[in-house]
């Protein structure tokens, strides 16, 4: 559909004093974005590919923050312990701490916050040999080492959503489970003691290519509904993937014997609602967009004070000459009919979607344009409260595509990371980390050191860093 | 690294005897990726917000750095907070080579110490420069003798042919599509010199991740016309520990870890160090 850009309301624009003048205007600067490079000082030779990056936060302490990528410990390959970024000033500063127990690096990860600070709970994907690993710190500050709560092997993805119940905290853990049994490997891991104990709770109920495709995504409402979105992988040929993009729905947080069947299909009367059917994964794990890989961009959000209201998206291959497209779509009815395309995304990926307590729908991506030589990386969070009717939009980065080179894949990750607190959308994103105004529209903060004006990365003694990928948090203000 | 250890370590540095002293430094230097000498400042202390001072913190301002990462950025005049293995051991004004592995990183940087030498005062610093470049250099043989020793299979030859491995398919598991897929590749060695379970003239396959996955991004990748010397296991990761060369069986061998891959030159240290005792 076609959306009717917003154009940034007057109050909030910085720019506008220049308006009557003829002369050429910056893109638009909105009042109270914050971007912010999260290499620390004190790491400014850091040369890695800092891929995938995802956020957690808490409600009741808006100070205290953990971020992660694909970072590795600075003291090498042999360190027994991997790193996250935290911060305890809201996202001012960050600082690196060795808490992980995956030697260097992790190979997937992503957390989300327990009720009480600082508790906070991951998922990852150990090194060496990727079993899973569901940890658990109390308190995310300290140097000790996240603490295994549960393992296994042969599982992809982790993807964590937490939600507090009184004084218990209900994890759920999204992964593909490749030893669930016939090939119905979308499973969500359940908790709701803590993370002590996790019964597995395999989600598709449909005949499948012989497992789902790796994205297993939930999200959970205040009153304890949650919804999980998966590709429902229904037969696949060559590179490409034919699947089914399915939304289940528990009403009472996962907790009886037989969880995620609130949500039935008409077509067939099985759980799991079919958004959409048939559609198109290329399935590439090369560089394919912009030094990307594509094949499972998924992402769900529910309104959290109204858990009718709920968002997907997803991306596939329309097959009118792009590479990948992004398709957004909302339900108001608790899953049970879906609109069509609210945003139609033409090469874009790493979709990510929130919903803020005033129902504002807020959606980060990273998106290739321009031609094949000069093509860019573009990082936007687009907010609506009409169902994409109207939105705004913000480029929160504008950086070159083809350098640096990568140096392993996700280039720039798999997904990226969303989520809304108060009057604020709080994200992260990774991005070529060339220190130039142009490149971030918002403004930006490095905390390595730079040199705006020759566009320079230093190391601690002055001398030039080459250009990598940076994780950058930002936070934009919610549309009032 | 635990405290009664550290103790040990620097009792034993602080004995007589330089071959006593060089063993305990190169077990400090092997738990340790910043080495420096500096001059701790205060006790009880911290020099960055993020870490809380306790009676095991103190501050150490660089006198000369030894040795660290390349992304730390850690320069002579640089305040750094140290907790130290033992609540005490360190009074102000003392100078040391600390030795050190990375804690917090931020504004400044906040080590965890592994030991610390004092040495003479002050600290010669081409001395603690060399004498740590020598730990390093004993700690480095001793990994990769560690290596050869576990190896099957040590050969200095060039990679003849790239192919796609085909792996005998396991009955009770199927193939998986996963982006974290190894995507098996089979290298064909030339054997040019037999160092070790082989001789020259052998062809040897070796099975690699072709993919450009994260999982994978530590693994030695091979190319055709690739020299080098080659430490190789016996293939326990695939899952399928045969290949074929010309229509023979022959064992499928790995080369998983960095330093399983060497140049053809290491050849000669390599032999050197199979023979050393």
């Amino acid at each position: 559909m076609r959306a009717r850009v917003i154009a940034v309301g007057v109050a909030l624009c910085v720019a506008c004093k220049a308006s009557e003048r003829e002369v050429p205007k910056p893109p638009a600067k909105l009042v109270g974005v914050r971007v912010v490079d999260l290499i620390p000082l004190s790491l400014s030779g850091e040369t890695w590919q800092d891929a995938e990056p995802f956020l957690a936060l808490y409600t009741s302490n808006p100070r205290l923050m953990a971020a992660s990528a694909f970072t590795p410990n600075p003291g090498g390959s042999a360190s027994a312990t991997a790193p996250i970024f935290v911060s305890d000033d809201g996202g001012d500063s960050w600082t690196l701490r060795n808490t992980l127990p995956s030697q260097s690096m992790t190979a997937d990860i992503t957390h989300a916050v327990g009720g009480t600070p600082p508790v906070l709970y991951a998922g990852i994907m150990k090194v060496p040999d990727f079993p899973l690993n569901e940890l658990k710190a109390n308190d995310f500050l300290s140097p000790a080492t996240m603490t295994l709560q549960a393992f296994r092997a042969d599982i992809d993805q982790p993807f964590v959503r937490t939600t507090a119940v009184g004084n218990a905290d209900r994890v759920y853990v999204g992964l593909n489970d490749f030893d669930a049994p016939d090939g119905r490997t979308a499973t969500v891991d359940v908790s709701l003691d803590g993370g002590t104990t996790y019964a597995s709770r395999r989600i598709e109920t449909r005949t499948t290519a012989g497992q789902n495709g790796p994205s297993i995504r939930p999200a959970v409402a205040q009153d304890h509904t949650v919804y999980v979105a998966y590709f429902g992988w229904r037969s696949n040929a060559g590179a490409d993937v034919t699947s089914d993009v399915v939304v289940v729905r528990d009403d009472s947080g996962a907790t009886g014997a037989t969880p995620f069947r609130d949500l039935v299909d008409p077509s067939d009367h099985l759980p799991g609602r079919l958004v959409a059917t048939g559609v198109t994964i290329p399935w590439s794990n090369a560089p394919t967009l912009g030094q990307e890989r594509i094949g499972s961009t998924l992402s769900i959000a529910v309104d959290a004070l109204h858990s009718d209201n709920v968002y997907l998206a997803w991306a596939d291959r329309v097959g009118t000459g792009d590479i990948y497209t992004v398709h957004v779509r909302r339900s108001t009815d608790r899953g049970a009919t879906w609109s069509s395309d609210l945003r139609t995304l033409t090469n874009a990926t790493d979709a990510s979607l929130a919903v803020s307590t005033n129902g504002t729908v807020g959606l980060l991506y990273q998106q290739v344009t321009g031609p094949a030589g000069a093509s860019r990386w573009v990082t936007r969070l687009e907010q609506s409260r009409d169902g994409f009717a109207t939105h705004q939009d913000v480029v929160l980065a504008t950086v070159p595509a083809t350098t640096p080179p990568f140096q392993f894949l996700p280039y720039i990750g798999d997904y990226n990371g969303l989520l809304t607190r108060g009057n604020q959308f709080l994200g992260i994103f990774s991005a070529n980390n060339t220190p130039d105004s142009a490149n971030f529209p918002q403004g930006v903060v490095y905390q390595r050191r730079v040199d705006f004006p020759t566009h320079r990365l230093l190391d601690g003694s002055g001398a030039p860093v080459a250009v990598s990928i940076d994780p950058f948090f930002f936070s934009v203000p919610v549309l009032p | 690294m635990h405290t009664r250890s550290a103790m040990l370590l620097a009792v034993a540095l602080s004995c007589p005897g330089a071959a006593v002293a060089q063993m305990s430094r190169a077990a400090l230097v092997k738990q340790s990726d910043i080495i420096f000498i500096g001059t701790v400042t205060h006790v009880g202390a911290v020099a960055v917000p993020e870490v809380p001072p306790s009676d095991r913190t103190v501050v150490v301002r660089v006198d000369q750095v030894l040795e660290k990462p390349a992304p730390v950025a850690l320069t002579a005049g640089d305040s750094v907070t140290v907790e130290t293995a033992r609540a005490g051991s360190l009074k102000a004004g003392i100078q040391a080579t600390f030795y050190t592995t990375g804690w917090i990183f931020g504004r400044g940087v906040a080590v965890r110490e592994v030991g610390h030498e004092p040495g003479q005062s002050p600290v010669v610093a081409a001395d603690a420069r060399e004498a740590v470049a020598r730990a390093r250099a004993l700690v480095n043989d001793a990994d990769l003798k560690a290596h050869i020793q576990r190896a099957a299979m040590v050969v200095a030859g060039r990679v003849e042919q790239v192919r796609p491995a085909e792996l005998a398919a396991a009955p009770t598991r199927p193939k998986r599509i996963t982006e974290h897929d190894p995507d098996w590749q089979e290298a064909i060695i030339q054997v040019e010199d037999g160092i070790k379970g082989a001789q020259a003239g052998e062809q040897v396959v070796v099975r690699f991740p072709g993919s450009p996955d994260v999982a994978w991004v530590g693994a030695p990748k091979f190319a055709v016309g690739q020299e080098g010397t080659f430490l190789l296991h016996k293939d326990s990761t695939t899952g399928s520990p045969l290949s074929v060369i010309a229509g023979r069986s022959v064992p499928a061998y790995t080369a998983l870890h960095k330093v399983d891959v060497l140049s053809k030159q290491d050849a000669t240290r390599v032999r050197s160090l199979i023979r050393k005792p």
